[in-house]
């Protein structure tokens, strides 16, 4: 029996993951993933795919604010440039879904790159302030734009081959499967993926290790040979990139830009999100996206069985509702504020060194 | 304590229960898809009693709810009752597209009523895709053209024909200028184009305010718009901003009439701006208690028979809502009748063929056809003396 797990070599050391029972976790998340689609009903596919783009979102903005200690007020703003970038190219200039999303990321990093300037003299609250502005003119430039007010642009939904995703439908062992939903998992599915690589090897990189290095403090970054300047510009602008590629897949997922769906409220979401899934972690970011989905639909449901027992009550299931999603993000904060991450690191240790407790 | 191994066991049920979270509990105790013949007919309906906008969703959420109600106590639809599932949405885009997907595919709705802007604008191409007649508060002139929006209809007047109107009857009382303050928001500035263009066939100027979210006082924009010849305001906003308007009028002694599209047109208006509320020209799609007309009267009758409020408690928003719900199942009533199977494609066309539909009197005979989903073109105006809204005019609409 092994007494431990030994590297002997710089790569087995870095590898993502180093423990064989860390490799068959991973395995068997990736197969529920895969498999979901084909087991559940459109209903939950819709929270999945909300997820998904939450998930994309919030990592982007935790390389910003949980790697880097940026704080930024200006996630829906952002998301707003990738999400109207896409929009706009696909329904005005018919450009191809496809093609709308890796242009929407890079006009997203490039504004993210421009509204991250101020980082340079501002830090903490400041920056906090000075992001904020920039999510109060993007909100101002979108409503402006036209007399119309910005009408919300439908757009030319997402075909695959010609046909539309939502006619696109098959028979299967398990029922009759496709449409809107069902195709638009997979695309959610496969961008995650390629975010959540990217991100991981990221921060096993010289320029993770900066960013790490800036948040962690940033004079002796300065002092050891680290551009913080540019390091924090190039932190904004790959947040923005990621974060303006979840804004595109929202805009081509609903099939409508609207302005109400980019205000500051999405913004103080995600730092929520994140916040309470984990600061600094992929895993954690994701986490805080599944909490913030289904918190509100577990509290609805709960809602509607306790309409069911306790006679009267209804009137007031929507108050308590509120009141109960504020106390829970309390609680976390109170009593684990590292966040669902540090959650399961404490259950995992525990049942690793059971029946030691360190 | 947070290390013992029930706290630990605890944390990872709690987990564990918010991945199986979204049970999505059926809103009513009778199950799912019992098949159309037998079971009762489930709608689906979404509201904010508890968001920015649930000062009005509240009242409006009572006349959807009334009228099922109502439905159900004289009958049902050729005997099957109808069954509304709904919840409140606190106006989150995101829980409006969960709820709508939930009842959609959980549950099966035949049609759907909506709130807001946002969910309306969300939701717009699934409701196509999906094939679910819908309705809701959002009166954007987008919405009227079956081309973009084939599957949602108008019951209450569009926010341009509104604003026409508005402008008509300022013409008709010797306006040069017209100022507009509105939202700060495209539900805002929806009306002004079109104002606009319309105003400038009659040889009149529209000036625009954008009414900041939070802000305490207009009376800077007033006066500019005093300055430039505005003797009549329109307000395009909601309740709250609108009654602090109506005091800065009232404070800073401006000869201006002001003239409230219908989302500030109702009894909250009135509660909040006091006596600076009378003279306010209320622009109304559909009706208030004090015009008395005939089809208030079930509405007075189902009220009286569940003794809840009165229908001046319930008032304007109640009433929209009665009316909304109502034509959405006249509709279903339609397609029932002619024994045809009860689908979202068919109540479409039932609704498309919906031809001077007679509301008594709350609303003109509303009218879809297949190129024009705006059923309802003609407002009524009120104005406002002593906290309550009184008729000032017969029903007028728009010359195409």
């Amino acid at each position: 029996m092994n007494s431990g797990v030994f590297h002997t070599t710089y790569k087995s050391d870095l590898a993502l993951r180093p423990v064989p029972i860390m490799r068959w976790r991973l395995i068997f998340v990736l197969l529920l993933a895969l498999l979901l689609p084909f087991m559940v009903s459109n209903y939950y596919l819709t929270l999945a795919n909300q997820i998904g783009i939450m998930a994309i979102g919030a990592i982007g903005l935790n390389i910003l604010t949980g790697y880097t200690g940026q704080i930024s007020l200006g996630q829906g703003g952002f998301m707003a440039i990738g999400a109207y970038t896409s929009g706009i190219l696909a329904a005005w200039y018919g450009v191809p879904w496809y093609l709308t999303i890796p242009i929407a990321c890079v006009a997203t990093a490039l504004f993210g790159g421009i509204f991250g300037i101020p980082s340079l003299r501002l830090k903490g609250l400041y920056l906090a302030i000075a992001t904020l502005a920039a999510q109060q003119i993007i909100e101002w430039v979108i409503i402006r734009s036209s007399a119309r007010g910005a009408e919300a642009i439908p757009l030319p939904g997402i075909k695959f081959f010609g046909t539309s995703i939502s006619k696109l439908k098959f028979d299967f062992i398990t029922g009759r499967l496709g449409g809107r939903e069902f195709w638009y998992y997979w695309i959610v599915l496969f961008f995650l993926i390629l975010v959540v690589l990217f991100t991981v090897n990221l921060f096993r990189s010289k320029t993770g290790r900066a960013f790490i290095a800036i948040r962690d403090q940033d004079i002796a970054a300065e002092v050891m040979g680290v551009n913080v300047f540019q390091y924090k510009i190039l932190s904004f602008a790959t947040s923005s990139f990621i974060v303006g590629l979840a804004g595109a897949l929202q805009a081509q997922y609903r099939g409508i830009v609207s302005f109400e769906s980019f205000t500051i409220d999405v913004s103080i979401l995600y730092l929520a999100a994140i916040i309470i899934g984990g600061l600094g972690s992929v895993s954690g970011a994701i986490y805080g996206a599944i909490f913030m989905t289904l918190l509100p639909a577990l509290l609805r449901s709960v809602g509607s069985s306790l309409g069911g027992v306790i006679p009267g009550i209804d009137q007031y299931i929507a108050f308590m509702q509120q009141g109960v999603f504020g106390l829970v993000v309390i609680l976390f904060l109170v009593f684990e504020p590292e966040g669902i991450a540090k959650m399961w690191r404490n259950a995992k240790d525990y049942f690793r060194l059971w029946p030691f407790s360190y | 304590m947070f290390k013992t191994r029930s706290f630990v066991t605890l944390s990872c049920l709690l987990i564990t229960a918010l991945m199986l979270a979204a049970c999505p509990a059926p809103a009513a105790d009778s199950g799912n898809g019992e098949g159309m013949e037998e079971g009762p007919i489930q709608i689906g309906a979404i509201f904010d009693l508890t968001g920015p906008t649930s000062d009005v969703g509240q009242l409006y959420s009572g006349g959807i709810k009334g009228y099922v109600d109502f439905v159900n106590a004289t009958g049902g639809i050729d005997g099957r009752m109808v069954e509304l599932l709904s919840a409140d949405y606190a106006y989150a885009v995101d829980q409006a597209e969960q709820l709508y997907s939930q009842y959609v595919n959980e549950n099966e709705v035949l049609v759907f009523s909506g709130w807001g802007t946002g969910d309306t604008e969300a939701l717009r191409g699934r409701i196509g895709d999906d094939e679910i007649p819908f309705v809701s508060a959002s009166y954007s002139a987008a919405l009227q053209d079956p081309a973009e929006a084939p599957y949602n209809f108008l019951i209450g007047t569009t926010y341009s024909d509104q604003f026409i109107l508005a402008i008509d009857r300022a013409a008709a009382e010797g306006a040069s200028v017209v100022a507009l303050f509105h939202n700060d928001s495209p539900f805002g500035t929806s009306p002004l184009e079109d104002g606009r263009d319309h105003a400038g066939e009659l040889g009149i100027d529209v000036i625009n305010f954008p009414m900041p979210r939070g802000a305490t006082d207009y009376t800077a924009e007033l006066s500019q718009a005093a300055e430039q010849g505005a003797t009549h305001v329109v307000v395009q906003n909601v309740s709250s901003p609108a009654a602090t308007l109506a005091k800065n009028v009232d404070n800073l002694g401006l000869d201006m009439t002001i003239m409230c599209l219908n989302w500030c047109t109702n009894e909250l208006l009135l509660e909040l701006s006091g006596e600076a509320g009378d003279g306010i020209i209320g622009v109304n799609p559909f009706t208030f208690p004090s015009s008395g007309v005939a089809g208030l009267d079930e509405i007075a009758g189902h009220l009286e028979s569940e003794g809840t409020m009165t229908l001046d408690e319930a008032g304007g928003l109640y009433i929209a809502g009665w009316t909304t719900m109502k034509v959405l199942l006249q509709g279903v009533r339609d397609v029932s009748a002619a024994g045809d199977e009860l689908t979202g494609a068919n109540v479409r066309a039932a609704l498309e063929n919906l031809s001077g539909y007679d509301t008594g009197g709350i609303t003109d005979p509303i009218t879809f056809t297949g190129e024009d989903h705006a059923g309802n073109k003609t407002v009524q105006f009120f104005e406002a003396s002593g906290g309550v809204w009184s008729p000032v005019s017969e029903r007028v609409g728009v010359e195409n």
